[in-house]
């Protein structure tokens, strides 16, 4: 595995397709995110906007390479194995990217709630966030390993079905990551800082059956 | 080297894409024994391509069992070179998925494309690549890691000749070390006469050849005269190999071998113990193996 996941990684890197949703997250956090914020709020759009950055990554590991090339690999270890590698990459750059997130979030923003009344220590903040930023990059992946090949396989039914996913992830109101951010929301109105490890748990298991799933019928469906 | 140690064999096999797609492929029985080189023909369209990816488990039956899994590599028919590497780097990274160490697989990525006659293409980025050359990496990840189970759909297509002779020794080599070779090609003098068995794909269904797969003197022959310790046996590994045999004068042998084989067959007699002497080696016209009394049946 470690072999497929360096692989994976390498291609993700050279194939530089990684630099369009970073890009767009960068932008977004760079609009919607203040320094001198409260940080709690900051840090609640930090993790919801890596929802649907993460199921783009998946998206761009999925697509990235070439089906000839991608029978070569699974030849060797498994079109399930060969999948999962490629679904994991994904989740390692959302996971790296997100936490690089956090701790930036965290340092420029104020350390209070939003009335400014409550003081919120930084390590609190963060202890709060990455929990968060961590169950929003795992549903994420989730949502993009369903909503891709070998699952959905065409372009016109992958792209609105990732962007309704990440949508739904988003707002429905049983959804792990809907959960954690609306933490971090209401815990900047009182400057307690809540601790996701709930939805952090949630999620794992949610991202754990959708990439076996999207495994299986991986080694099931012929491109 | 470990080998596979059971065949890969398919039961009743069927394959159709859809739930009420048309059969591709049904009731196919195939074992590929450690060792095999087998041959699949068959018209354009009519499967082969799926029985390849069935055997290399890329692909899972619609119907029926497929059991054993030898160390695998696929060679596909068209390799794309859309792909972020140098071949040095891509040929490393599919090293490694083959199981060989970070050092010992940027060793045998220079070591297969200098086979090839890449070798010049090393630092070359795979888009910078032609047809031809994309495809020496794409046979090069497959030899690599000596797959106990190599699956080439059309590898031959689009080398220049002297790899494709290089890739019919390397074939050679595989079975000589106890792997199975599975290939298709369009050309049916491709290791003529060699294949332990050739399929013909039709209906979907799976016929065995029975005339010995394509004529036995259709492929080119090397010659080769080699003496041993007086009423000696040949090495069996050289008996196995050779298509014919026969001793001119006691202790002198002259041996016909097809030419994709001929490093094999003086790798058993030099190797043998004792060894051999290989007195000459050249291009040789096929004997008709029915005059020949010691010929392999």
């Amino acid at each position: 595995m470690t072999a497929l996941l360096r692989y994976q990684t390498d291609l993700l890197l050279r194939s530089q397709r990684w630099l369009p949703p970073v890009i767009l997250y960068a932008a977004f956090l760079g609009v919607c995110v203040q320094s001198g914020q409260p940080v709690l709020d900051s840090l609640g759009y930090t993790a919801a906007a890596l929802l649907p950055v993460s199921a783009w990554l998946v998206r761009i590991c999925v697509t990235g390479e070439p089906p000839a090339a991608r029978a070569c690999v699974a030849a060797a270890r498994g079109p399930a194995r060969a999948h999962l590698a490629c679904l994991l990459t994904a989740l390692l750059a959302a996971v790296l990217l997100g936490v690089a997130a956090t701790v930036v979030v965290t340092l420029i923003s104020a350390p209070a709630d939003n009335g400014h009344r409550v003081h919120v220590p930084p390590p609190r903040a963060l202890a709060a966030g990455l929990p968060a930023a961590l169950a929003c990059a795992l549903l994420g992946t989730a949502v993009g390993a369903l909503t891709n090949a070998p699952v959905l396989r065409s372009t016109g039914r992958a792209v609105p079905a990732t962007l309704l996913g990440a949508l739904l992830a988003l707002v429905w109101a049983g959804s792990p990551a809907q959960a954690a951010v609306s933490g971090l929301v209401t815990g900047s109105q009182t400057g307690r800082a809540p601790l996701p490890l709930l939805p952090l748990a949630g999620a794992a298991l949610l991202t754990a059956a959708a990439f076996a799933a999207a495994a299986w019928l991986g080694a099931r469906r012929s491109p | 080297m470990t080998l596979m140690h059971r065949d890969l064999r398919l039961t009743a096999v069927g394959r159709r894409y859809g739930i009420r797609g048309p059969w591709v492929l049904r009731g196919v029985d195939l074992v590929i024994a450690p060792g095999t080189l087998t041959r699949i023909e068959g018209a354009n369209g009519t499967g082969k391509s799926t029985l390849l990816r069935l055997l290399a488990r890329l692909d899972v039956p619609s119907e029926g069992r497929i059991t054993g899994r030898p160390r695998t590599a696929y060679v596909p028919e068209r390799f794309p070179s859309a792909l972020p590497f140098t071949a040095a780097g891509y040929l490393t990274h599919l090293g490694t998925v083959h199981g060989l160490g970070r050092d010992a697989a940027a060793r045998a990525a220079l070591t297969w494309l200098e086979r090839f006659g890449a070798g010049g293409y090393a630092g070359t980025p795979m888009a910078r690549l032609s047809k031809g050359s994309s495809q020496k990496v794409a046979v090069a990840q497959a030899l690599l890691g000596d797959p106990e189970l190599l699956v080439l759909d059309e590898a031959w297509t689009g080398l220049d000749a002297a790899a494709r002779a290089e890739l019919e020794r390397a074939v050679a080599e595989r079975t000589a070390a106890g792997g199975a070779v599975v290939f298709v090609d369009h050309d049916p003098r491709r290791l003529a006469g060699v294949p332990d068995a050739t399929y013909t794909v039709t209906g979907g269904g799976l016929l065995r050849r029975t005339d010995s797969g394509g004529g036995t003197a259709d492929g080119p022959v090397t010659v080769v005269l080699a003496e041993g310790p007086a009423g000696a046996p040949l090495p069996p590994e050289a008996v196995r190999t050779a298509r014919s045999t026969r001793e001119t004068a006691p202790g002198r042998h002259r041996l016909t071998v097809p030419a994709s084989h001929s490093d094999v067959l003086l790798r058993a007699l030099l190797t043998a113990r004792p060894p051999w002497h290989v007195a000459r080696v050249e291009p040789g016209t096929a004997d008709a193996p029915h005059s020949d009394p010691e010929s392999r049946p």
